[in-house]
């Protein structure tokens, strides 16, 4: 099960698995963001490569007015998947130890 | 542990439960689920996406043999498609001039310990191993 929301301080909560099957979900949340964001990932187990490029559309389309995408608490199997793809060098992003 | 899935994203959350089975009567822990998944999810998602009009299911076959999970992925009559040929995709580019898309066949070749894929009589079968130690 996949959940994207809103936290009460405004940070965007991702949490459960970000698979192929929930990438519209995703979007569809993430295409309605228009500023700078901090996305809390403290609670999501999963990513594949869909769930990336759903993050990678956002990031491109954010930065086109100057804004973007901060990812905090990732975890350290995401946190491989990141680094991977190159993704450490276009997002801000935070493990729980940095 | 064998089973045959229907061609569709939404097969995802089925395949992950008999993994999850799998893995759970092995003792095997999240350092070898995720890559696992992540592989498998993106091999899987590829015979879907690449063959629409197909509609045979495809076989999943999970084992384990000594120090070593091995995950077989078989597909039937299609075109053949080489999974472990290599790619060349942008991970180093600028925001800007990164395409979305392409990494996933990228990813697994970096996720799994060996990949092999062969094809005959229009079957194709994908098998990747991922070391438990």
């Amino acid at each position: 099960m996949f959940q994207i929301d809103f936290g009460s301080d405004g940070q965007i909560i991702c949490s459960g698995r970000l698979d192929a099957a929930q990438c519209e979900k995703a979007q569809s949340f993430l295409d309605a963001v228009d500023n700078s964001r901090t996305i809390d990932f403290s609670q999501l187990e999963y990513i594949s490569s869909a769930g990336l490029g759903v993050l990678l559309k956002t990031q491109k389309r954010l930065a086109e007015s100057e804004a973007g995408l901060k990812i905090v608490n990732v975890n350290h199997h995401i946190h491989d998947v990141f680094r991977y793809s190159g993704f450490t060098a276009i997002f801000d992003i935070e493990t729980p130890n940095t | 542990m064998q089973k045959k899935f229907p061609r569709s994203y939404a097969s995802l959350e089925d395949i992950f439960k008999f993994t999850e089975r799998f893995f759970d009567a092995e003792n095997i822990g999240e350092a070898v689920r995720f890559p696992v998944h992540f592989v498998l999810e993106e091999l899987f998602t590829n015979m879907v996406k690449y063959n629409p009009g197909n509609s045979n299911d495809i076989m999943l076959d999970v084992n384990r043999v000594q120090q070593n999970v091995t995950v077989s992925l078989t597909d039937f009559d299609v075109d053949s498609f080489d999974v472990t040929l290599e790619r060349n995709v942008d991970v180093e580019s600028p925001l800007k001039q990164r395409k979305v898309g392409g990494l996933g066949l990228h990813l697994i070749q970096k996720m799994v310990d060996s990949l092999e894929y062969n094809y005959s009589d229009r079957e194709s079968n994908i098998t990747f191993t991922k070391g438990l130690a």
